[in-house]
């Protein structure tokens, strides 16, 4: 290419000196496409070419302080919605009892928290299971949990190599929450995303997982990390309700041969520290007393889908 | 309609910082080719090289000063290093020309010795203080140090010149500005290629008229360069990396495609960023040797090496392997000094021993490749034994590749353990079910690595015909592709940390 490139310059060369208009123009070739496209990245809105949508220039972020106002405290009024549980049974809603406690916590005659009771709803849960790959292995231990506290495990849709990109801007959980109606959602992803740096652009479609869940008690379950990640749990935390993000990756759970998913003694380990949150401090509090017999058979219906195939949005 | 979008595109000028931010230094924001603010400043800067490009003293003293700048904006406080080391050259080569016997000779050690202290202080001072500390148990400590960017390749630049004016290759240039011109050329100043004097100082007098031929050539370099490292490269390289931080935990099938991930990433990461080097400087009016010619095409590790990296490798020959003696001395010394010129080539990539390594077994390859060319001189020819040999080279290559990018000694073994004893098939339909579009791109990039290159020509060639005034748009489609696969962190080119 170059000889070739070189033997028709020469040529060129012995006919004409340099043109001045057609170095301005090479100027302009350069300098006029980044032009556009910043303008075009200062619109609101990206624009779609054949479903495709046109990405703007994002321009290096700085993560760290993105980061840094992810963790700025949350405005009290968006976070402290009142927490009402449907009555899967009866359709009607009740409050949470353990709720009464926490809302005096200002009164003059509140009790000291290690006093407050350690649970006492009794509300018996239809339970959906949405995650990716590792929701696959939680479920068993959460099936545990389910037939020793009376609650129902509807349905664990597992979802591989998914990312917040698919729970976020697909409307599949809209679809499933419709049909199963649950009263109680369990989230589990972001193990495929731990080394995600467009931490903007995730931070959008967790905010959409959120609203997703508006009005219907969640338990949004962080990824089992098996490495540090670039920020996904921060983004996960600051995006669901106060209360609501269980943070894993401080445990330490056994893994599987492939070294990132956890064992079956793992995934044990790890419901286990989930149940213990759900029933002390978790804003949507549930019965989990630990079940007495493990690895009982699983009953629940299964949705399997795989974002390889199956984008979702 | 909303149109109070519209004043967000000139938000930029109400910033009172931003003349500071266009013409001081950042660490955060360092100036490469594939900045597009740096883009966007070198089609503004060709706007105004149109109206001095006929004064030949104008255009050099104009096209220095953005060097300097260029390299500011990259480097910062090391561009006052980099003055005082061409001013000392200048100096060094016009007194070794007028010299004559051992006060030449005398000369021409100091100049290399002073020019190499330089790159052995900020590239090799820690790597001999920890051997230092490991062997003798001394105490030294650490020196806080940062590598100048491009100081391995502008000290090669700067000996070749001072050996060249020493053989009487070429004469010392008598203008400053001349010299500096060679060196701070802003093309090739942090990552090469490797120019030679006698190469490029004679383009300083006389440069390329610029035609629509060399326009079109220049920017489809440029935009077949920044797809290469942002599209290609940067994408692989996410996949590797995350390979690389734990090797032991994936899969045999993951560290062999992280394998060829990595083969296809440095290529395409390092001769891309050798395209857009070249395509600017053409754009300028100045011609650079081609730096990469289809080296995954070699049939043995000495045609590779022939074709990789050129500008380096020969360097490597002119300048090590020919004085050492070549093959003047010996069968014996032959063999000895390829192995030697290779560990340098190595130690050159870092200061670490596995990029010694790496460079003793290509070292050891190519002179098991001469022995087996003196016991076998009749190479078989066909077609079968060209792709057999071709594989076998690739794999060689990629091999070795495993010890460049392990983050250290144990990781690169804990990888090729993985790939010996854990590579089962299913594994790799797991890697297809989770990671297709690695997949696809891998395909992709070994069809492009594997292209004939006549057809890769006969395609520029093609490409070229296409008229002058839609260019801008083929530049707009090339960043928008870029944009829709770039992470928002982009890898550095492998090759600055060199």
């Amino acid at each position: 290419m170059a000889a070739q490139g070189t033997k028709e310059s020469q040529n060129f060369a012995s006919a004409k000196p340099s043109s001045p208009w057609l170095i301005v123009w090479a100027g302009l070739s350069i300098t006029l496409p980044i032009l556009l496209l910043y303008i075009y990245s200062c619109k609101p809105e990206a624009f779609s070419f054949a479903g495709i949508e046109l990405k703007q220039i994002l321009g290096n972020q700085d993560i760290d302080a993105m980061l840094a106002s992810l963790d700025e405290p949350e405005n009290p009024s968006t976070v402290n919605q009142p927490s009402v549980i449907r009555d899967s049974a009866t359709s009607k809603t009740s409050t949470d009892s353990t709720l009464p406690f926490l809302s005096q916590s200002n009164g003059a005659f509140t009790l000291p928290a290690y006093e407050l009771p350690v649970f006492a709803d009794t509300t018996k849960h239809r339970i959906l299971l949405i995650g990716d790959s590792e929701s696959g292995g939680l479920r068993y231990p959460l099936n545990d949990y389910c037939l020793a506290n009376g609650h129902k495990l509807i349905l664990s849709m597992e979802w591989y190599s998914a990312t917040v990109f698919n729970f976020g801007r697909s409307d599949t959980i809209d679809k499933i929450i419709a049909r199963y109606k649950p009263t109680y959602v369990f989230l589990v992803f972001g193990l495929n995303e731990l080394y995600a740096r467009d931490l903007k652009a995730r931070k959008i479609a967790a905010n959409q997982v959120a609203k997703k869940m508006r009005n219907i008690p969640y338990a949004w379950i962080g990824p089992a990390n098996w490495d540090e990640d670039f920020g996904i749990n921060r983004v996960f935390k600051s995006s669901a309700d106060s209360g609501t993000f269980f943070l894993t990756k401080n445990l330490k759970l056994t893994r599987a041969g492939d070294g990132r998913h956890p064992d079956v003694q793992g995934y044990r380990v790890w419901m286990d520290s989930v149940a213990n949150w759900l029933q002390t401090s978790a804003k949507y509090k549930m019965a989990m007393k630990p079940p007495r017999k493990r690895g009982r058979p699983f009953r629940s219906s299964i949705i399997t889908l795989n974002a390889a195939k199956y984008r979702g949005y | 309609m909303d149109t109070n979008w519209i004043n967000n595109i000139f938000a930029p000028l109400h910033d009172p910082n931003l003349l500071n931010r266009i013409f001081s230094y950042s660490t955060k924001e360092p100036w490469f080719f594939t900045e597009f603010s740096f883009l966007a400043v070198f089609g503004i800067f060709l706007v105004f090289y149109a109206a001095i490009i006929q004064r030949n003293a104008w255009r050099k003293a104009y096209i220095i000063a953005f060097s300097l700048f260029f390299y500011y904006k990259s480097s910062g406080p090391f561009l006052g290093l980099f003055a005082l080391m061409i001013f000392s050259d200048y100096l060094f080569a016009l007194l070794i020309q007028k010299k004559t016997g051992a006060t030449k000779k005398l000369l021409l050690w100091v100049s290399l010795s002073y020019s190499l202290s330089f790159l052995l202080y900020f590239k090799y001072a820690n790597f001999f203080i920890h051997n230092l500390n490991s062997i003798f148990g001394t105490q030294f400590t650490d020196h806080n140090l940062f590598l100048p960017i491009g100081i391995s390749f502008y000290t090669f630049q700067s000996i070749s010149y001072l050996m060249d004016v020493y053989r009487n290759e070429i004469p010392a240039s008598k203008n400053v500005s001349d010299y500096a011109f060679y060196m701070t050329f802003f093309p090739h100043l942090v990552a090469g290629p490797i120019v030679r004097a006698k190469d490029f100082l004679p383009q300083i007098v006389s440069p390329q008229p610029i035609n629509a031929a060399l326009y079109k050539e220049s920017l489809l370099r440029i935009m077949s360069g920044l797809l290469k490292k942002l599209f290609i490269a940067d994408y692989i390289g996410k996949y590797v990396d995350i390979v690389h931080e734990l090797p032991q935990n994936f899969s045999g099938a993951e560290n062999l495609l992280a394998m060829y991930g990595y083969s296809f990433q440095i290529y395409f990461d390092f001769s891309g960023y050798s395209d857009i080097a070249i395509g600017i400087a053409l754009m300028l009016g100045y011609r650079l040797k081609e730096n990469f010619e289809n080296p995954y095409t070699s049939t043995n590790v000495t045609v590779f090496w022939r074709k990789w990296h050129i500008s380096l490798s020969s360097w490597l020959k002119d300048y090590i392997y020919i004085p050492l003696g070549g093959n003047r001395k010996g069968e014996f010394n032959t063999y000895l000094f390829l192995l030697i010129t290779m560990l340098v080539g190595g130690f050159w990539h870092g200061a670490d021993w596995r990029f010694v390594f790496w460079g003793l077994a290509h070292g050891l390859a190519l002179a098991f490749h001469k022995a087996w060319k003196q016991l076998f001189p009749n190479e078989n020819n066909s077609h079968w034994a060209r792709i057999a040999s071709t594989a076998i080279t690739f794999h060689f290559v990629a091999f070795c590749w495993i010890f460049f990018r392990a983050t250290s000694f144990g990781s690169a073994f804990a990888s090729i353990e993985q790939i010996v004893f854990h590579t089962r098939w299913q594994d790799f339909t797991g890697f297809w079910v989770s990671r297709s579009e690695i997949g696809i791109l891998l395909c992709f990039a070994a069809l492009i690595a594997f292209f004939p290159p006549k057809i890769k020509e006969k395609l520029y060639q093609e490409i070229q015909i296409l008229p002058t005034f839609t260019w801008i748009l083929w530049m707009t489609i090339a960043l928008q592709i870029i944009i829709q696969f770039k992470d928002d962190v982009v890898q550095p080119f492998i090759y600055f940390q060199f």
